[in-house]
């Protein structure tokens, strides 16, 4: 049994990074159809900058993650504004120039903070382990965990109980409709990739302590990231969830038969077996289009 | 003016212009050798052939067909360990441990050649293997994805998929395939009595003629009834299924041409860089083929081709440049994000633009083709117009 237990708890650790990673992805690519290649720089950068704020002015990791957010977030809003916001009508470019500018982004942090591989420390009081029915399990992945339900429940709240929220829905179900009505679409836009781009942030702060910070690390888990989104499908936050959990779930479980590759390798197969059946992802809501 | 197409050509103007351009960039690629007598460098521009060959097999299938295929190096990477498996069985016996199985295996205390490396023994069969493998692959992934009329992104993300399962089943069977250190110390290509030394002119030519013709052979595909019915595909696929095509199998074809060429291109790279890795299959290699393929023009075969040697080209020798080591990646992003949102159609497109504005300063003459008054004027304006699209 708790054996069992401890499966299923590696999943969901699995399952509330790639949530994490995922989110900020799945709102950019739900609301604006935009695939963004570069949501994996945006994550090295929140990790670098857990990072420099620790190494020049002393910041602890929790201190850090507002400044990182709305860093990152402006970053994001920058490159809507300059880039992104010229590409809607071309979604599958999107992919090309985000990819660009992930490149740019990516070379620009290796010029400035070096190539070699950097730590950021886990905060202290976060570093023991935590008893969950008997399995011990790190708290820094417990808190992980807490952080991510803590992350989705407001970008729920943020989605379907403020006027924002309802503004953006407004224009993902119809965009010129919602024009009409007076809702400045482009600003929706800009604000919900700016969103998108400080969870990734977020997301990069919060994996930092577990593995190191390099300029390449965004890579890894992007494409990951991807398949969760595509998955779960646009459009549907629950969907999202449902689908890191499940393909954590079955990474934990396929990795304790076979091995870590292969696990990947299987799981890799079953998201193109499922997207060849359900290309709308698992759970999705109807749009107009 | 006489129009070819008048003169009862079975070609029209613009596939002449088409076949004369390419002809004379495929004969500039053959006199290089005699300009550029440095072995080295040789070696150096016919991995960019290489690479221009796997761009154009890219054009194909995503600027002609609208297959954004992420996958691309899948096919490439396949053909070129097909290679590795044949030249690695034909090092000579101090590179490879006793009875002649190759040195990786030895460590891997594997104690017999695998059933599937027997058969590349012979030649022949690992270059139709090169090529029919990634075919075959290529296949069940197309006809799987097109069947179920999967479209747009989710191509992208499946084909990615494939290329990162490829990649990671390759790393992971170690024993057989030399894990992440690939298949290297290979023999040098044999054919028709003939050796390839990767540093020579010969190596050069091959490649050289390999690119020539499948740049043709790709180019009469997109002349064919096929290739026209595949550009209408990518225009608009529903109209054309409402036609009663079977759009399916012909993104099929599509698809398998292309992963032929790359899987060609494949076996060619493991050639000139006397290895195969699986780098050649990893993901930023698959979508660095798309830049390419972006930057010289999606939807011209020779642009893209084009597009790989510039931008590969820039790339190495930028590399070794002191002050652009740091920044050519930089520049690189810079370039494609401007590119990509200035110049949809890559720098191919640049050649109609040209052309167009050049038509246009030649007077207002011939703009005015709504006046009457000039008789024969408009006409040809319009045919040299028809042409240029």
């Amino acid at each position: 049994m708790d054996f069992v237990l401890q499966q299923l708890l590696t999943g969901l650790s699995i399952g509330s990074i790639l949530l994490l990673v995922a989110l900020g992805l799945a709102i950019i690519y739900g609301t604006m159809g935009v695939i963004n290649m570069a949501h994996g720089e945006f994550l090295m950068l929140g990790a670098y900058g857990a990072w420099a704020l620790k190494a020049f002015f002393g910041l602890g990791l929790l201190e850090s993650l507002v400044i990182i957010f709305i860093g990152v977030a402006a970053l994001g809003y920058l490159v809507e504004r300059g880039v992104i916001q010229f590409l809607y009508k071309r979604p599958l470019d999107t992919i090309l120039a985000t990819w660009g500018i992930g490149v740019i982004l990516q070379q620009s942090a290796r010029l400035l903070a070096g190539g070699e591989l950097r730590y950021v420390e886990m905060p202290s009081i976060l570093i023991g382990q935590v008893n969950i029915f008997g399995v011990s399990v790190a708290g820094y992945r417990v808190f992980i965990f807490a952080f991510v339900a803590a992350m989705f429940a407001i970008t729920w709240f943020l989605f379907y109980r403020t006027s924002f929220g309802m503004k953006l829905r407004a224009v993902v179900q119809d965009q010129s409709m919602a024009s009409c009505f007076g809702i400045n679409a482009k600003r929706i836009y800009s604000l919900t990739f700016a969103y998108g781009a400080g969870l990734a942030g977020l997301a990069g702060a919060l994996v930092a302590p577990l593995k190191s910070v390099s300029p390449e690390m965004g890579t890894t888990y992007v494409v990951d990231a991807f398949f969760v989104v595509v998955l779960g499908g646009a459009q549907s936050l629950f969907g999202t969830v449902a689908s890191a959990t499940l393909l954590g779930e079955m990474n934990g479980v396929l990795a304790y038969w076979y091995n870590d590759t292969i696990a990947k390798a299987l799981v890799l197969l079953a998201i193109v077996v499922l997207i060849r059946f359900r290309p709308q992802g698992l759970f999705s809501t109807r749009i107009r289009s | 003016m006489a129009l070819p197409s008048k003169s009862g050509l079975p070609i029209s103007r613009q596939t002449l212009i088409q076949l004369i351009v390419y002809g004379l960039v495929c004969l500039a690629i053959f006199i290089f050798p005699f300009i550029l007598d440095n072995d080295f460098l040789l070696n150096r521009y016919a991995r960019y052939l290489v690479l221009a060959m796997v761009a154009m097999a890219l054009s194909l299938s995503w600027g002609y067909a609208g297959i954004l295929n992420l996958g691309q190096a899948m096919a490439f990477g396949l053909g070129s360990y097909c290679m590795a498996m044949a030249l690695k069985l034909r090092t000579v016996p101090v590179h490879t441990g006793a009875g002649g199985l190759p040195d990786f295996m030895v460590w891997n205390n594997v104690e017999s050649l695998p059933w599937f490396w027997v058969p590349f023994y012979n030649m022949p069969f690992a270059i139709i293997a090169g090529i029919g493998v990634p075919v075959a692959v290529s296949f069940l992934l197309g006809w799987f994805m097109f069947k179920g009329r999967i479209t747009g992104v989710y191509v992208a993300i499946i084909t990615l998929a494939a290329l990162v399962v490829a990649n990671l089943l390759i790393i992971d069977a170690q024993s057989v395939t030399g894990g992440f250190n690939g298949i290297t110390d290979l023999a040098q290509l044999e054919l028709f009595g003939f050796t390839f030394d990767a540093y020579s002119k010969s190596t050069y030519f091959l490649v050289a003629g390999c690119l020539t013709v499948s740049l043709f052979v790709a180019l009469m595909v997109t002349k064919s009834k096929a290739g026209l019915v595949l550009q209408a595909v990518r225009d608009h696929e529903d109209r054309v299924r409402f036609f009663g095509y079977d759009v399916a199998s012909f993104k099929v074809l599509a698809f398998c041409v292309s992963a032929g060429i790359a899987g060609l291109a494949g076996m060619l790279y493991t050639v000139v860089l006397e290895f195969a890795s699986p780098t050649f299959l990893d993901v930023s290699l698959s979508l660095s083929i798309v830049i390419w393929v972006a930057v010289g023009g999606r939807q011209s075969l020779l642009g893209a081709a084009l597009g790989a040697i510039l931008v590969a080209g820039t790339q190495s020798s930028l590399q070794e440049n002191e002050f652009f080591l740091d920044t050519w990646m930089l520049i690189m992003g810079a370039l494609f994000v401007l590119v990509v949102l200035f110049l949809p159609n890559g720098l191919a497109s640049l050649v109609d633009i040209i052309g167009r504005a050049l038509k246009r300063g030649r007077g207002p003459a011939q703009r005015s083709t709504s006046s009457p008054a000039q008789t024969s004027e408009p006409a040809e304006a319009n045919v040299s117009k028809q042409g240029a699209e």
